[in-house]
């Protein structure tokens, strides 16, 4: 896959020239190789042409939206780890990208920081040739089962009852696991924006979380608390059914 | 004529047009037939006592029906236009969103290159370049704001029960982060007397966002000493909570733009922010179909209220008390 040498190659897709123009050069000098594209087609095009091993894309571009591109991606067979670029603030948004197998979202205007670090943890997360999680309409953690589609969890045989925003998060935390969230990310996936004392929502959902799952805190089966930076997804996961 | 109209004066001319076909088909069946009959003057005088009323109420009936739906028609087109108005100002709101975040990653990315190259440092241009960022961070924070904005006006809501004196006591606490918090006296007075309060349904995030709003408000235009008090009661409208402050207040003239999206007080310029809090306040509110309102005076302080319904009245001590024995929350509070 991709580029010889030991530098990951990663096609940049958005029709915002100052956009690529400066996120380009911020990405190679953090280790990348990256190829731009200027709009979807372009994109398929490079993604066919370079085998890349991770794809950033925008959702709003001419001739083929993001969304379009990384459903012809998925409907090929091709795996590679795709960050998806959302803008619309609307509700679903969120939720959409994940359900259309899209390995993680960021919302514009992001912290070129956080690019950075999404895109390492799903290139790190990547299966050759494999599904990514997010992909996966079922997905099993332990005792723990989860029905992506209709978005319904059971522990053992005794279905979870949980708020929409705690299913949301749990599905956030089952699709990465291992990986580090630091409490703004989980807001930013919770709510889609950031507000004063909001992490305390967060810490919110977790606690009911780990109440519907018998979670202790103290030696967690499921969510560990990571002391002054966040939480972690720390059961394996597995998307046999 | 309305098609209401047309309708009753159809009903009306029923009997007669009825009467007039009887009266042809007799006149042709047995057009020698004659009635004599007896009949007392004060009976036919009642009876055409009672004939004229009936044709009056006909008429009177008719015509408030009429008034009553040309009141409709006009009340539905005040609403549309109020719709109308709503959908204008989210459309223009989530356009200038979208405008705004494209050069905004950019601009970000930007900074983030120079600042990983480590070009500022060396010719003492790390000065302007903190200001950049500074600036940029305050456009996004903005950005930030309008899109809570657009979202809170059209994203669904969660509804569940809330215990709206633990969601207070929990802002209280959180109070101690926001800058100055320290130097206030900040007060939360709940009746226990002579029931506690009932639950309210509502989404506890955005109750929170709101009250914490208000709270940050009353420290942010209040000086060293000044006194915050939340204070939570219940009447037969439902719940009401205010936020007072015994602050700078605000001017007569200024009080009118409070509740919309980038207003900005004199007071205000010289503090930060970017004037979307109480706008975010009135959305908030609105959306758990609750009032605002706010009094104030300028040297002396202001208090804003927030009135919020109570869903099912039955609803009283035990659901709450099972309510606050369940919640396991960090700053969970006692009542």
């Amino acid at each position: 896959m991709g580029g010889h040498d030991a530098r990951p190659v990663v096609v940049l897709a958005d029709d915002d020239e100052a956009i690529t123009s400066n996120l380009a050069p911020f990405l190679d000098r953090a280790g990348f190789t990256v190829h731009i594209a200027p709009d979807g087609e372009a994109a398929l095009d490079l993604v066919e042409r370079l085998d890349p091993d991770g794809c950033i894309l925008d959702v709003l571009m001419p001739r083929a939206d993001g969304r379009e591109v990384l459903r012809r991606l998925r409907a090929a067979g091709r795996w590679l780890p795709v960050v998806l670029l959302t803008q619309v603030g609307e509700s679903g948004e969120r939720a959409i990208a994940l359900d259309e197998g899209a390995d993680d979202y960021l919302n514009k205007p992001f912290d070129p920081y956080e690019l950075l670090a999404r895109l390492r943890a799903v290139l790190r997360r990547a299966r050759p040739g494999r599904k990514p999680l997010s992909a996966a309409p079922t997905l099993r953690a332990g005792d723990l089962r989860m029905d992506r589609i209709s978005r319904r969890a059971w522990l053992r045989d005794t279905e979870l009852v949980l708020t929409p925003k705690a299913m949301l998060l749990l599905d956030y935390l089952i699709t990465h696991p291992d990986e580090l969230m630091s409490r703004d990310r989980l807001l930013e996936v919770l709510w889609g924006f950031d507000f004063p004392v909001g992490t305390r929502a967060v810490d919110n959902r977790i606690a009911e979380l780990r109440r519907a799952l018998g979670d202790d805190p103290g030696r967690p089966d499921w969510i560990a608390t990571i002391p002054g930076q966040g939480y972690r997804f720390v059961a394996s996961v597995d998307d046999r059914r | 004529m309305t098609r209401l109209a047309r309708r009753t004066l159809l009903r009306v001319l029923a009997p007669l047009a009825a009467g007039v076909a009887l009266a042809v088909v007799l006149q042709a069946a047995e057009p020698a037939v004659r009635l004599y009959t007896l009949i007392s003057p004060s009976l036919l005088a009642g009876l055409a006592g009672l004939l004229g009323t009936g044709v009056l109420a006909g008429v009177t009936l008719m015509r408030r029906r009429a008034a009553i739906a040309a009141a409709t028609a006009a009340d539905a087109a005040v609403r549309r236009a109020a719709t109308e108005a709503t959908q204008d100002r989210l459309r223009f709101l989530m356009r200038l969103d979208h405008e705004l975040k494209n050069p905004l990653t950019a601009i970000r990315a930007g900074l983030a290159n120079i600042d990983q190259a480590g070009a500022a440092a060396a010719d003492g241009s790390s000065a302007a370049l903190a200001s950049v960022s500074a600036q940029a961070a305050r456009i996004t924070r903005l950005v930030s704001d309008l899109r809570k904005l657009t979202d809170l006006e059209t994203q669904e809501i969660e509804m569940a029960p809330v215990d709206l004196p633990g969601l207070v006591r929990e802002v209280a606490e959180a109070a101690a982060e926001i800058p100055g918090a320290s130097q206030r006296t900040i007060r939360v007075t709940v009746p226990q007397a002579p029931w506690p309060l009932p639950l309210i349904e509502g989404d506890r995030d955005l109750l929170f966002i709101a009250i914490q709003n208000l709270v940050a408000n009353a420290v942010k235009f209040s000086a060293p000493g000044d006194t915050v008090e939340v204070r939570a009661s219940e009447d037969d409208d439902g719940l009401l909570l205010e936020v007072a402050d015994t602050g700078t207040g605000i001017p007569a003239d200024e009080i009118g733009q409070v509740w919309q999206e980038l207003a900005r007080g004199r007071a205000a310029r010289s503090l930060p922010g970017t004037g979307i809090g109480l706008a975010l306040v009135r959305v908030i509110v609105a959306r758990h179909e609750g009032r605002v309102a706010i009094r104030s005076r300028e040297g002396q302080g202001t208090m804003v209220s927030i009135r919020l319904p109570v869903p099912d009245r039955a609803r009283t001590a035990p659901d709450v008390a099972a309510l606050r024995q369940h919640r396991d929350t960090p700053g969970k509070a006692t009542v």
